[in-house]
């Protein structure tokens, strides 16, 4: 017979036994806890709900409290200039996005990082099967513990505190980027650019140096050269991303037929051009 | 023989307890006993003597999740899960509804309260060792009840219809469909369709508002009568833990090394 087994039978033999004869009953004792600790949990909740209503100004009901605000815009599946924001608790999920790129290892971050995580959650009581309880004689459990909470709380903090930016502050990159790049001369591709800062490309990708690498999205300053679609095969791909097996970049065919083609225009240029000559192969085309 | 009279303060009680007695006979087999002697086992069971406010967590997070169930069910009286009324319906239930802002608001916040007391009732267990035998299995319905928890988070965002949650909602279900195999074969089902619209919006709702919060109920069901039949764990450094062995006479190794105590001097 199993030595660990039995042990283990035997403690919880005698906490029934130690239990019923020392023991003391739920109610009232045990349960008057249980009463205090949970008029406190409502009275946090309705405190919460009253911070959120009343810190918000009267005379601007859309603007925002201490705690956020009391709604937002109404949703508008036509404009593509959107924050993507989850709860605070998904938090951590968001920021491990931004750690895995796509499309080599966004996987990892997606799927594979949190389905090992709560494997193991699930699994922890059979990896630790001593019988031993107490925290400081646990050092292996503890310390993995801690660093789960000290991980935990950093992505929390990152996915928090990551600024996208605004599409304001995007739009007055554009003419510097005509200049670096050499597209500065072709309209069209200057409004494909104006199209980019503004609609949140930039919520998720990066170019010259701006905007926010999120979920995985690659740097686009010189995708014209690396990606060599053609005008009329970016805007195909921007119109339907998961046409091309990409699930997680939006659609973005609302934007029409004739935007899709200045912005095709602008990732084309993108690399593509000779900033010293203003020899641009995309530029003409279309 | 004569018959003895009851006195009136047992006419008195027999009367309140009727009905008790009632269900009682009408929900137990012969020799067993029904639901009111259920109740009273759940309310005079012994617990360990050294619990304490630790131990008080797991019903905060019950409490915080009756609360959800309550506000939910006051603004699924008022909400429309329709793309075209939902957002006007939840800025009537803010604005114009009597103490709407408040149910909003407590299922709005409350939903971060009870989030977070699974965290630290998880926290809890991990620091007493109370996941170990013989309670393995309640663990494992406890990380279940959170990863339903968050999966209620994430399904009500949207129900809102504004641009932060929608925006959001987009991204989360397009992530979820990069998953291998199943993953753009469940996108598809959550988003009802190609895109987030209408019927992506009744499903979530009914996900929302029926699917997870009745299994979230069964398993908290299952998780409580687990923590009744099996017994909540002492404070591992309390003194009196139950359940700790008696100290006995010194391990056989020590001879030699440690002076055998006198008979009796161990002892408690």
């Amino acid at each position: 017979m199993n030595r660990r087994l039995e042990e283990r039978r035997a403690y919880y033999a005698r906490y029934k036994q130690t239990t019923k004869t020392r023991g003391k009953p739920f109610f009232p004792y045990a349960m008057f806890h249980d009463t205090v600790m949970s008029l406190l949990v409502v009275c946090v909740i309705v405190a919460l709900a009253v911070i959120w209503k009343y810190s918000t100004p009267h005379e601007d009901p859309s603007s925002s409290g201490w705690l956020g605000k009391l709604y937002d815009e109404k949703a508008d599946p036509g404009t593509t200039n959107f924050v993507p924001r989850p709860d605070w608790y998904f938090y951590f999920l968001f920021y491990l996005l931004r750690i895995f790129k796509w499309p080599d290892s966004v996987l990892l971050g997606t799927v594979g990082v949190p389905t090992i995580a709560l494997l193991l959650l699930i699994a922890l009581p059979f990896i630790d099967i001593g019988s031993e309880r107490r925290p400081l004689r646990r050092p292996v459990a503890m310390t993995a513990a801690v660093l789960t909470i000290i991980t935990m709380g950093v992505l929390t903090y990152k996915g928090a505190t990551a600024k996208e930016p605004l599409a304001a502050e995007n739009l007055v990159l554009v003419p510097q980027w005509g200049q670096k790049q050499g597209f500065a001369g072709n309209p069209t591709a200057m409004d494909g650019g104006k199209i980019f800062a503004q609609v949140g490309c930039m919520n998720c990708h990066t170019y010259e140096g701006a905007g926010t690498s999120n979920l995985g999205a690659p740097d686009l300053t010189s995708i014209g050269k690396t990606s060599n679609r053609g005008v009329a095969g970016f805007a195909d791909y921007v119109s339907n991303p998961s046409k091309f097996g990409n699930n997680v970049m939006p659609q973005f065919q609302d934007l029409g037929a004739d935007n899709l083609r200045k912005l095709g225009t602008f990732l084309q240029s993108s690399g593509n051009c000779n900033p010293k000559s203003s020899n641009c192969p995309a530029a003409g085309g279309q | 023989m004569a018959k003895t009279k009851p006195s009136r303060a047992d006419q008195l009680l027999y009367l309140l307890t009727y009905p008790l007695n009632w269900i009682e006979e009408r929900t137990s087999a012969p020799g067993r006993s029904g639901i009111i002697g259920g109740i009273k086992y759940f309310l005079f069971r012994k617990v360990p003597s050294d619990i304490s406010w630790g131990h008080t967590l797991g019903s905060a997070a019950l409490t915080a999740f009756i609360v959800q169930a309550v506000t939910g069910v006051i603004l699924a009286m008022y909400y429309k899960p329709d793309p075209n009324s939902a957002y006007e319906s939840i800025r009537h239930i803010t604005d114009d509804l009597w103490a709407g802002w408040l149910v909003r608001g407590m299922h709005r916040w409350g939903a971060s309260v009870f989030i977070i007391l699974l965290f630290l009732h998880m926290g809890r267990v991990f620091l007493y060792g109370a996941y170990k035998y013989p309670r393995e299995l309640n663990w494992i319905i406890g990380v279940l009840i959170l990863v339903l928890g968050m999966m209620e988070g994430f399904f009500g965002y949207l129900l809102p219809w504004d641009q932060t949650a929608y925006w959001a909602t987009v991204v989360g279900v397009n992530l979820q469909a990069t998953g291998p195999f199943v993953g753009p074969f469940l996108g598809d089902i959550l988003r009802g369709g190609a895109e987030l619209g209408p019927d992506s919006l009744a499903r979530f709702y009914s996900l929302h508002m029926l699917v997870i919060p009745g299994a979230l109920a069964a398993l908290i069901g299952l998780h409580l009568w687990l923590v009744v039949r099996i017994g909540v764990s002492s404070p591992p450094w309390s003194p009196i833990e139950a359940g700790r062995p008696e100290p006995g006479p010194p391990p056989a190794k020590r001879k030699g090394l440690v002076a055998p105590a006198p008979r009796g001097a161990r002892k408690r």
